[in-house]
């Protein structure tokens, strides 16, 4: 769990890291919207061949992948069966189950499909997007979007601070782990709470710490932004490819028949 | 009728012997929601971030260091958020929400801010809600969790009820009110031309192996971490939840 | 930046926390400019308070703290931070950028210079504490020495005349505590910046140290060079610090085997001579020539 909350790939140096973040996040956001406009499988599934492709060619490893796509997968097979089951009205096929009978309809299971590859699409956008971008570039990118100047600063600081809170957590799970802490459900809550609650408790004389730092910094009630790098005549095309590109592809294959 | 039963009736049992709900089961995953859903999502979302961000103003002004206290605070409760908590009657380990710890540690209006934070990060790290459904999950965790667990908690303490007690109550309503309104947007989603309250129904009880014991442990982690902070470091929490925010 | 007189001093301070613990008792401490001070204190003995002081996080209830002559109270806080850089001990405290350049800039944009201004003012300090090629780094990929010395990076950046460490080498391995020492040196002979720093590290003081103050329970037991600071073994000893180890076994051997030591030896290269004096040139095996430093 741990491991898996990292930014290991985003910081590496490749051709999609390169590109400017905003150009990122208005052809990932493009994307993700397509995908759930569209009443076709077909869409969605070339998005997430596409970007699944792009993703193993930045030489990301299969299992991180994997194990990213697996948590909403999971949800997704959950729905997908109840979709199947539970609306349209043309039976398709049937399970018999002990007394009962389950029947799928056709337009349960094409409704549970469409779900499940827009889930697919959009996962595996959203999945690349932040493969190839640091999340400080996209915070700083998001105060170019207007976002509130105090949601931004927050952000940031719950982003840096989750690290080494991250850190503290795993030092104290490990020390009472290694002290029978865990042993027994009942002791595995109390362990549990002294945790959160001395990571909350951190967190405060963290805060406190911080900010005395900060002022010693100069720091006026607002974290300065530094400019951003003007965008360039060739983000903005690629960005006016992309857009017109994946509008395309909704025109061509994104309805239903 | 039986048919729909039936219907009802039979993942649920596929569910539980076959396949434990995920983890992650209450972030509402990126393109399950159609277009129009999820823009209502944002909307009704918009107020309470604004709201929030109000709340941080005013009470930085009163409090020079209030913004890096949510800030730290916020990566506190996301950091627990990522905490397992094993769930003996799913056999996997589920995710605390830790919104009702948060709303009354700094407040519910903060709490949304900090759970739509929270919320950009695990979409974009983990994976787990997503871009397009923000508004939804904010919606679910940040308002529907942070201001039940917020309300029981004043209401319990107004009514004498001591701290950790009244912690239990935060946690566990908090929880179980996430997992009620994230049923409901997904069944208003998705129900196609079934009956809404059928596939309200049918989430509900699709989920309701993970989520019942989940709010009932978080709970219990919430009135734990509640006791231990009143423990050693007494009147930290009723110092940062007065209206004016501040450490004593 | 050289100047003559007093940097910074603190006249007769006293300190109590709201719970009651008196943390810093008629404590007197100067610094001049170009000085390179270290106070020297066992955990627990007020250095941390009576930096706080020197910096306005805290307002002492007794006593004045003047920087460059002037009341501290009085300087306005751009002003002040421009002319006082605190170093905090956990580089977590201080550094909250995501990434380093991040981080180093906050100073800069804080003072709403021109960015130009801003870039430059990174890279000098980056380049003072040898950390360039971490400019682009994820704070939380560096290392602990990194961080630390980025922090203190992002202090340069403000420009101080007068930089305050508080216990810069705790926690790091003796590679990176000579590192953070001799790039503190260099700023101090080549920039002239006043350092200040708070340790209970004794061994590599007295290369560096102009001036030592020995506190002990908030209190300053004495205050001089290193050589009279560690002339004395028993006072040491009540600060609850040590002699640094190559004095304390040259001093042993003085003292316990009447081996003719002069004075007290603070560093290798002071021991090495005194012993040489005594060791007979006939037991003495000459190294080749080309290995000789």
């Amino acid at each position: 769990m741990f491991s898996l909350f990292s930014d290991f790939f985003a910081c590496r140096d490749n051709r999609f890291s390169r590109i400017d973040p905003r150009v990122k996040l208005v052809v990932a956001t493009t994307a993700i919207i397509c995908v759930i406009l569209s009443t076709s499988v077909a869409l969605p599934v070339a998005v997430f061949l596409l970007s699944v492709v792009t993703t193993l060619a930045l030489r990301i490893p299969v299992r991180l992948v994997a194990l990213r796509l697996a948590a909403p997968l999971g949800i997704v097979a959950v729905l997908a069966l109840l979709q199947s089951f539970t609306s349209g009205s043309t039976p398709l096929w049937s399970v018999p189950l002990g007394a009962w009978t389950l029947t799928a309809t056709r337009e349960g299971v094409h409704a549970a499909a469409l779900t499940a590859s827009r889930v697919c699409g959009a996962v595996s956008v959203v999945l690349l997007l932040s493969l190839v971008t640091p999340a400080h570039r996209i915070f700083h990118a998001l105060r170019w979007f207007h976002v509130p100047q105090g949601w931004v600063e927050i952000a940031m600081l719950m982003y840096r601070y989750t690290f080494t809170l991250l850190d503290l957590t795993a030092d104290l799970t490990a020390a009472q782990q290694l002290r029978m802490g865990y042993a027994g459900a009942g002791r595995a809550l109390s362990s549990m709470g002294a945790v959160c609650g001395t990571v909350i408790i951190r967190s405060v004389d963290q805060a406190i710490r911080t900010h005395e730092a900060m002022v010693l910094r100069g720091y006026r009630q607002q974290i300065p932004f530094g400019p951003m790098p003007p965008l360039v005549a060739q983000d903005c095309c690629v960005t006016g490819l992309a857009v017109v590109a994946l509008l395309l592809l909704y025109a061509a294959v994104g309805r239903a028949a | 009728m039986t048919r729909s039963r039936v219907s009802l009736l039979a993942p649920v049992a596929l569910l539980l012997f076959a396949f434990p709900p995920p983890a992650s089961a209450m972030h509402i995953s990126e393109g399950i929601l159609p277009a129009p859903w999820a823009a209502l999502w944002f909307v009704l979302s918009v107020p309470f971030l604004i709201w929030g961000l109000h709340d941080l103003r005013v009470r930085s002004e009163r409090e020079p260091m209030f913004k890096s206290l949510v800030g730290l605070v916020g990566a506190a409760v996301f950091v627990i958020s990522c905490m397992p908590i094993p769930v003996p009657t799913a056999g996997t380990c589920s995710h605390p929400c830790a919104t009702g710890m948060a709303a009354i540690l700094i407040g519910p209006a903060l709490t949304v801010v900090i759970t739509s934070i929270a919320l950009l990060l695990q979409a974009l790290f983990l994976a787990h809600g997503g871009l397009t459904t923000l508004g939804a999950d904010i919606v679910s965790m940040g308002v529907a969790g942070a201001f039940a667990g917020y309300g029981v908690f004043r209401l319990a303490t107004t009514l004498g009820v001591s701290r950790w007690p009244a912690a239990f109550l935060a946690g566990l309503l908090s929880d179980w009110a996430t997992y009620a309104i994230t049923s409901f947007e997904l069944a208003s989603a998705l129900h196609g031309n079934a009956s809404l309250g059928q596939t309200f129904l049918a989430i509900a009880v699709a989920f309701c192996p993970t989520q019942i014991p989940l709010g009932i442990l978080e709970g219990i982690v919430t009135a734990a971490a509640c006791r231990f902070i009143e423990k050693r470091r007494p009147g930290l929490i009723a110092s940062l939840n007065q209206p004016h925010g501040g450490v004593a | 930046m050289k100047r003559n007189g007093l940097a910074i001093e603190a006249a007769d301070v006293s300190f109590a926390y709201q719970e009651g613990t008196l943390a810093l008792t008629d404590v007197d401490f100067r610094a001049n400019y170009g000085e390179f001070i270290a106070m020297l204190a066992s955990n627990g003995s007020g250095k941390t308070t009576l930096i706080k002081t020197l910096v306005r996080l805290l307002k002492p209830q007794k006593g004045i703290v003047r920087v460059a002559g002037r009341e501290i109270g009085s300087y306005p806080q751009a002003e002040l931070y421009q002319t006082v850089g605190l170093v905090f001990q956990n580089p977590n405290d201080q550094i909250f950028g995501a990434t380093v350049e991040e981080d180093v800039a906050f100073g800069p944009r804080n003072l709403s210079l021109a960015e130009s201004e801003v870039q430059q003012r990174i890279t000098d300090a980056l380049k003072a504490v040898a950390a360039a090629h971490l400019r682009e780094r994820a704070i939380h990929h560096l290392s602990f020495g990194e961080q630390k010395r980025v922090a203190i990076a992002g202090v340069l950046a403000m420009k101080p005349s007068i930089l305050i460490l508080d216990e810069p080498t705790a926690g790091l391995d003796p590679a990176g505590e000579g590192m953070i020492m001799r790039l503190l040196h260099r700023l101090n002979r080549q920039q002239g910046i006043t350092v200040i720093l708070a340790t209970h590290s004794v061994d590599l003081l007295p290369l560096f140290a102009d001036r030592i103050y020995l506190l002990n329970r908030g209190r300053v037991l004495r205050e001089g060079p290193s050589r009279e600071i560690f002339c004395d073994r028993d006072l040491i000893a009540q600060a609850s610090l040590r002699l640094p180890y190559v004095s304390h076994l040259l001093d042993d051997l003085n003292r316990l085997d009447g081996v003719p030591i002069e004075g007290m030896p603070l560093t290798l290269g002071e021991a090495r001579t005194q012993l040489l004096k005594l060791i007979p040139d006939e037991v003495i095996v000459k190294p080749p020539a080309k290995e000789q430093r």
